[in-house]
């Protein structure tokens, strides 16, 4: 077992504020990574900084809408400047979701909010960060390590009936990250997905007004819950950020408990 | 029964001059041209996401809606194998090949009990001008078929009352390169 995986590393985790983001954010700082906590809201990103420093962790808050390409680079500039270095960029933040029928689907409404925090965004969080990522894989072995994480979902491989365009923006993401496996393998980054079910406050709080739906998604999974924000999937985060993850690119983990077993 | 073709280029072309149906059918190609290779990730900019992803992925919503809205029984969408194989300096149109790929699953889950099924072809990237000497090989073997593969006869069959419980699929028909 190594302890603090991640020493003297930086990561910059987006829609840390809340659900995933957190859970990652926590669990690389656990780890010994000065986290970013890049929040569209300084009311969500400062209480979990707040929350990973009296557990012994550095953090800091840094508001960001990935929306904007220059609100991204903003980030990635003052993260440079505070810390001297960005070693791992993880891609979580997410805006949209609506349930609707595809064919009466408008692009404002319900495409454009997925696919500017989704598809954009990742591009925007990818180009942001490559030089700073080329920088940290050429350090000397154990030292750094240039990670490029993009969270996707399930859907993004299945297809979604209820939300039928969150799952293209999804499934952009992992296409993003098999090119950019390709292209940034001669600098040593590594690039990889994470498909996540877990309890974030969202889904939780489906969970209180509809408690068949928590028995329903139980039921359906073979490890019979939802994942932890933290241990489980901030453990797949940590695997991925880490040296552990070396070899491993262009990959998308689903971490659902075995749910989907489709990929 | 007609078979409208939407979508622009070589392939396009070649689809309105060979696909025929017996039902009503829709063919929708992507609008991805690969000749728009970005020399790094570095240097793209916000106008070539909207050009190489946004506006054509776009236009693939709109144009499954209004098969959707025609009655349309069979839905074809023809993408390069780029989106599942990811392609080096075509992030961008790699990311419009996977979500219309995926959008076709999404759709085939909600119009099934229509009757409507909803398919993808995913062919050679050559057909979208991806040179794949940029974009990185999509296979360790070569094919398995000499010939130039042409798509016509696997997106034909789709659009055949005879494909009727085929949906949410993709037919890779690019002679074995992707596996």
């Amino acid at each position: 077992m190594n302890a603090r995986r991640l020493e003297n590393r930086v990561a910059i985790v987006t829609g840390a504020g809340q659900g995933v983001g957190e859970g990652i954010a926590r669990r690389l700082a656990q780890e010994g990574a000065t986290v970013v906590v890049a929040a569209r809201r300084a009311e969500t990103g400062e209480p979990v900084v707040e929350s990973i420093r009296s557990a012994g962790g550095q953090a800091v808050c840094i508001v960001t809408d990935v929306s904007v390409s220059e609100s991204v680079d903003a980030c990635v500039a003052k993260t440079v400047q505070q810390f001297g270095r960005l070693d791992m960029m993880v891609h979580n933040a997410f805006m949209g979701g609506i349930p609707h029928k595809l064919e009466k689907a408008q692009i404002d409404k319900h495409w454009t909010p997925m696919s500017r925090t989704g598809v954009w965004a990742s591009l925007f969080c990818a180009r942001a960060a490559m030089p700073h990522l080329i920088a940290s894989s050429a350090r000397p072995k154990g030292e750094g390590g240039g990670r490029l994480i993009l969270i996707t979902s399930p859907s993004g491989v299945e297809g979604s009936a209820n939300i039928p365009l969150y799952s293209p923006a999804k499934a952009a993401q992992r296409a993003i990250a098999k090119s950019l496996a390709r292209e940034w393998g001669e600098f040593g980054i590594t690039v990889n997905c994470i498909g996540p079910v877990a309890g974030s406050p969202a889904l939780l709080t489906a969970f209180d007004r509809n408690p068949a739906l928590q028995q329903a998604i139980e039921a359906r999974t073979p490890l019979g819950r939802v994942g932890d924000i933290t241990d489980d999937i901030g453990s797949v985060a940590l695997f991925l950020a880490s040296d552990d993850s070396s070899f491993v690119t262009g990959q998308t983990i689903i971490c659902d408990g075995g749910s989907f077993l489709g990929l | 029964m007609s078979v409208k073709v939407s979508g622009g280029g070589r392939l396009a072309q070649v689809m309105r001059d060979g696909v025929h149906s017996d039902t009503r059918s829709a063919v929708i190609v992507v609008d991805l041209d690969g000749n728009n290779s970005i020399s790094s990730l570095a240097e793209l900019t916000d106008a070539q996401i909207d050009e190489m992803y946004e506006q054509p992925m776009q236009q693939v919503i709109a144009a499954i809606q209004e098969a959707h809205s025609t009655n349309c029984e069979r839905i074809v969408v023809v993408v390069p194998t780029t989106g599942m194989s990811g392609g080096a300096y075509y992030a961008p149109q790699a990311a419009l090949a996977e979500s219309a790929r995926i959008l076709v699953k999404s759709a085939a889950r909600q119009w099934g009990a229509s009757g409507i099924t909803v398919n993808a072809v995913a062919v050679e990237p050559h057909w979208f001008s991806i040179d794949t000497s940029i974009s990185g090989a999509v296979a360790i073997a070569p094919r398995s078929l000499a010939n130039e593969v042409s798509p016509v006869g696997v997106v034909t069959w789709l659009c055949s009352e005879a494909a009727g419980d085929i949906t949410g699929q993709t037919i890779v028909c690019d002679g074995g390169l992707w596996m």
